[in-house]
């Protein structure tokens, strides 16, 4: 027990930001799996948080409400942009969403009731452990179940080949809708909760950095399942924590064990690090 | 989930660690020497990681001074170091650590506001005392009554600025250049905006820049067809430098005076702006000219151990370890957060590098800004 | 008037910066189809390099500047050797290419912070006479005016080389298929490596200029400038030699109109990435259409 509770007092924080980023990682993975490359889920993920943040602090509305609505503004931005925006392929819809996700972060910049640079100060702290791991599990089953769906089946056809996938007679346009839109959701549920952690939220940390992160949480992870993306957040998220531990706080030394790393995994580990827990598995094809 | 194994043997492994290391603080708190253990949260790398480099050479130094000194008076500071890296996510994570595992009788610390606004939470909390050192935006000491600091607002700094530069230059309209997407420079611009509506001076152009901008012609461009007096910036000194540079490029003429906050305080200022940055006014809280005998042996000590001149951040950081020593002294114990707190509270018309020095009631701090101006190359007190 | 002038040639300035970093960024994707985002640390590496040869080396701007540029064509060459060679080897996807760049980034950026420091830094005053010139209320500068050259004449000759040479001809072989020019007798591994030498020599080209120009070079400077370097070979079409120079012409103008016109600069780079996010809409495809590597 004296472990536990030491242990928790230690890395509590990081528990907790490790389950908020598996969450964000997930949210990616949902728009990966219909071979849609999106650098706008961590846009989708402030617009979720400043959303919550803002109608608990001025409007003082219930935890659920704020997250259930922050939630849903990044659904619907998400239909509003994605109808255009996801006639756009490969790497080109990647650009399109970093734009758009620039947009986003210069509103928050902007704007007064975001709170300017100095970010959104003094969200009262609402969310716990529990509202974390709950959310993340819950999420995890339903796109567990959702892979094995029809919906799943589509989806993967449109990743594999989407002129095959049309040919099939699967309606490409709102299955590649319906990721982006899920995909959206799901990061605005994990910035909302993100919102009510930290007692503030800033534009920097919905940017273009954050946007990669979530990309390289899922390739070190791997996406032949949900659990790959969560491990990627697992570990990444840690590792600083872990370099800490055996005394590699120089700086500049411990940011370049992280590339190194990262490079390892992508160059010998090509389905990720859960293949190692995984056995030898097919090729991925994204 | 399979997940589990690997993050519960983890938890083990760092218990494991934590019981070793606690062990090593209660053996060492028994020893003759009593040792005072602080954590230091400095952004090593990312944003503002030229900053934290200062920071941490700067209390690096006082640390030094003062432990060669212990056998005297029997307080020595044991320094943990780490990175925040200009995150609140790792702040966070680096202040639990000191809490929590080092169990730290104080932090210093750290780089940002934006991290500060998150983690001094933590210790607020966990009842251990804050002393930050470069915080500067609103709200910071209101956290809770463990948090100090000794970084002046620019609140505090800056209508003295305007006041002096409007006597003696007799400005009466200006133009403003700040960076809207960083807390310390949109806070400066806070505070110029309110003070020169105060003074009656006329704002005829507003401009803003981004992080990381090199190039500020545009908006340079906007300032000129306006003609002010003097164009009032608030900037970080990487931008600072080039802002300065290239007003004048531009044929802004020198009598359009530039004046600037505490961002401006640099001795980088001057080398990479050059002739460009004589003439500068900069309102500032540490008076790198000044000829108090302490600062002038920090100073060459700093430039002599370093290979460059200090600037502000580092004076800043430099005397915060200066003011923590002396709290512990009269704290009469070198772990109880409590008593340090107290005692920090009480501190008061203390000699540092930052002139006589106390905390305020909302443990802000309080001691007299200077205005400055660049010339020959150097930051000589404005007027004199 | 003259503030409309002035601010016409701050953009065209600015927008052959942007040109100038871009250029090397397109020849990489219109070779290989991926993005290089390792770009903006070379671009960082060949400054700083530049500035310790001639700092603590003692050598002239003019003997540092080649060699600086030769070091980060090396870096290219190390670039493709360690994080994409053997990516390709397994035929891993674009995605894959994408992160081993990202972590290279990672890596050459812990290396600048480490043996460079935070600090920004300059290359020493004097270095480059300067001219200044005026006319009525409109301020030109020499260095202004090399820099916006040297776009120029470097769109101007690796188009020539790629239509003209023989090494050109077989990276535009490459670029088409690189099954086929294998099957031609091409040596692909070498022309790829060529390729990012002259793709990372032209990043540490910009990355010196850029120094010399705005008197401030430190470890994260390649970061403000990556995104919109992104941005304009997207506007001019990915791969397009000619259309590196002319989007970041585009994005330079669409960056001071907005300010020239609105009179605040707050709008200026949330008006350029919206107009990224629109023309993308129109033309999913980029302003010049892609492929124009293979076409040259």
């Amino acid at each position: 027990m004296a472990f536990l509770s030491q242990f928790f007092a230690v890395y509590g924080s990081l528990v907790n930001f490790i389950g908020i980023n598996a969450l964000l990682a997930l949210s990616l993975y949902v728009t990966l799996s219909a071979g849609q490359l999106s650098l706008g889920n961590a846009a989708f993920a402030g617009i979720g948080a400043y959303t919550a943040g803002i109608l608990t602090m001025r409007f003082h509305m219930p935890y659920a409400i704020s997250v259930a609505a922050g939630a849903g503004l990044a659904a619907v931005i998400a239909l509003l942009i994605g109808l255009p925006v996801l006639r756009i392929r490969g790497i080109f819809l990647a650009m399109a969403t970093l734009a758009f996700g620039e947009v986003v972060r210069i509103a928050a910049v902007n704007l007064d009731i975001t709170g300017g640079a100095q970010g959104l100060v003094g969200i009262p702290n609402k969310t716990t452990t529990c509202t974390i791991y709950g959310v993340l599990a819950a999420t995890a089953y339903f796109l567990a179940v959702l892979r094995g769906s029809k919906v799943g089946w589509s989806l993967a056809a449109i990743r594999e080949d989407e002129t095959a996938a049309m040919a099939l007679g699967i309606n490409t346009a709102r299955y590649k809708t319906l990721a982006f839109v899920l995909g959206a959701f799901i990061a605005g549920i994990a910035g909302a909760i993100y919102a009510h952690l930290n007692f503030i939220i800033t534009p920097g940390e919905f940017g273009f950095s954050a946007a990669v992160q979530l990309l390289i949480y899922n390739i070190v992870g791997g996406m032949q399942s949900v659990y790959g993306p969560m491990l990627g957040a697992f570990i990444l998220t840690a590792l600083p924590e872990v370099l800490r531990g055996v005394s590699l706080s120089a700086g500049p030394l411990r940011l370049g064990i992280n590339g190194v790393i990262l490079l390892l995994v992508i160059l010998y580990l090509p389905n990720g690090l859960i293949s190692f827990l995984k056995g030898p598995n097919r090729v991925s094809r994204i | 989930m399979r997940m589990e194994s690997p993050n519960s043997l983890k938890g083990i492994a760092a218990a494991l660690a934590l019981i070793l290391a606690t062990t090593g603080i209660c053996s060492a708190a028994h020893a003759a020497r009593k040792e005072a253990r602080i954590g230091f949260a400095f952004s090593m790398t990312g944003g503002a990681s030229a900053y934290g480099d200062t920071q941490k050479k700067g209390a690096q130094l006082a640390v030094d001074e003062i432990n060669s000194r212990a056998g005297q008076d029997g307080i020595e500071i044991v320094a943990d170091f780490d990175d925040d890296a200009s995150q609140p996510q790792q702040g966070i994570n680096v202040f639990n650590r000191f809490i929590a595992a080092d169990k730290v009788v104080m932090i210093i610390g750290p780089t940002l506001s934006n991290t500060a606004q998150a983690a001094d939470r933590i210790a607020q909390q966990s009842g251990v005392p804050v002393l930050a050192v470069s915080n500067t935006a609103k709200g910071i000491t209101d956290i809770g009554d463990y948090i100090f600091r000794d970084s002046l607002t620019e609140m505090a700094v800056i209508p003295n600025t305007i006041r002096v530069a409007k006597e003696k230059l007799g400005i009466r309209k200006v133009a403003v250049l700040y960076g809207n997407d960083d807390a310390f420079t949109k806070g400066g611009y806070d505070a110029f905006k309110k003070a020169l509506g105060d003074s009656n001076i006329e704002v005829l152009s507003e401009q803003t820049f981004a992080k990381g901008d090199r190039d500020f012609s545009p908006q340079l461009t906007q300032i000129r067809s306006v003609n002010p007096d003097a164009l009032v910036v608030s900037a970080l000194v990487e931008e600072a430098s080039g802002i300065v540079s290239q007003a004048r490029q531009l044929g802004i003429p020198p009598s359009v005076h530039i004046i600037g906050g505490n961002g401006f305080n640099s001795p980088s200022l001057m080398k990479n702006a050059g002739k460009a940055a004589e003439g500068v006014i900069v309102g500032a809280s540490w008076n790198a000219a000044s000829s108090s005998p302490l600062n002038r042996k920090f100073v060459e000590a700093y430039t002599a151990r370093y290979g460059s001149p200090p600037d502000q951040f580092a004076a800043q950081a430099y005397a915060a370890v200066y003011i923590a020593r002396e709290a512990l002294g009269r704290a009469g114990s070198t772990d109880n957060q409590k008593a340090l707190r107290d005692a920090l509270a009480q501190t008061g018309g203390l000699d540092t590098v930052l002139g006589k020095f106390s905390f305020t009631e909302g443990r802000d701090a309080d001691h007299t800004p200077v205005v400055q101006v660049v010339k020959e190359g150097k930051f000589v007190i404005f007027g004199e | 008037m003259s503030v409309l002038v002035q601010q016409l040639i701050n953009g065209f300035f600015i927008g052959s910066v942007y040109g100038l970093f871009a250029i090397g960024y397109t020849l990489v994707f219109g070779v290989l189809d991926i993005l290089n985002l390792a770009h903006a640390a070379v671009f960082t590496l060949g400054g700083l390099t530049a500035l310790w040869l001639v700092a603590t080396g003692g050598l002239s701007i003019w003997v540092a500047f080649p060699l600086a540029v030769l070091f980060s064509g090396a870096l290219g060459l190390l670039l493709d050797r360690i994080a994409f060679a053997p990516l390709r080897r397994r035929a891993a996807s674009n995605l894959s290419g994408l992160i081993s760049s990202i972590a290279m980034a990672i890596i050459f950026e812990s290396a600048a912070l480490g043996i460079f420091g935070a600090r920004t830094v300059r290359f020493p005053q004097g270095l480059l006479v300067n001219r200044v010139w005026h006319f009525e209320s409109v301020t030109v500068t020499s260095l202004q005016v090399e820099i916006v050259l040297s776009a120029l004449v470097l769109m101007l000759a690796l188009t020539a080389c790629l239509r003209y040479t023989r090494t050109g001809k077989a990276i535009r072989a490459v670029a088409e298929s690189e099954r086929t020019a294998r099957l031609l007798g091409i040596n692909v591994d070498g022309v790829i490596a060529v390729t990012f030498f002259v793709s990372s020599a032209l990043g540490g080209a910009a990355g010196i200029l850029y120094g010399l120009y705005f008197d401030a070079l430190a470890p994260d400077m390649g970061r403000s400038i990556e995104l919109k370097g992104l941005a304009v070979i997207i506007l001019g079409g990915m791969g397009s030699i000619p259309g590196a120079i002319l989007g970041g012409i585009a994005f330079g103008l669409s960056e001071v109109l907005t300010v020239a016109l609105t009179g605040t600069s707050n709008l200026r780079d949330a008006v350029a990435f919206s107009v990224l996010l629109v023309i993308l809409i129109l033309r999913p495809t980029g302003l010049l259409g892609r492929g124009r590597v293979r076409e040259a």
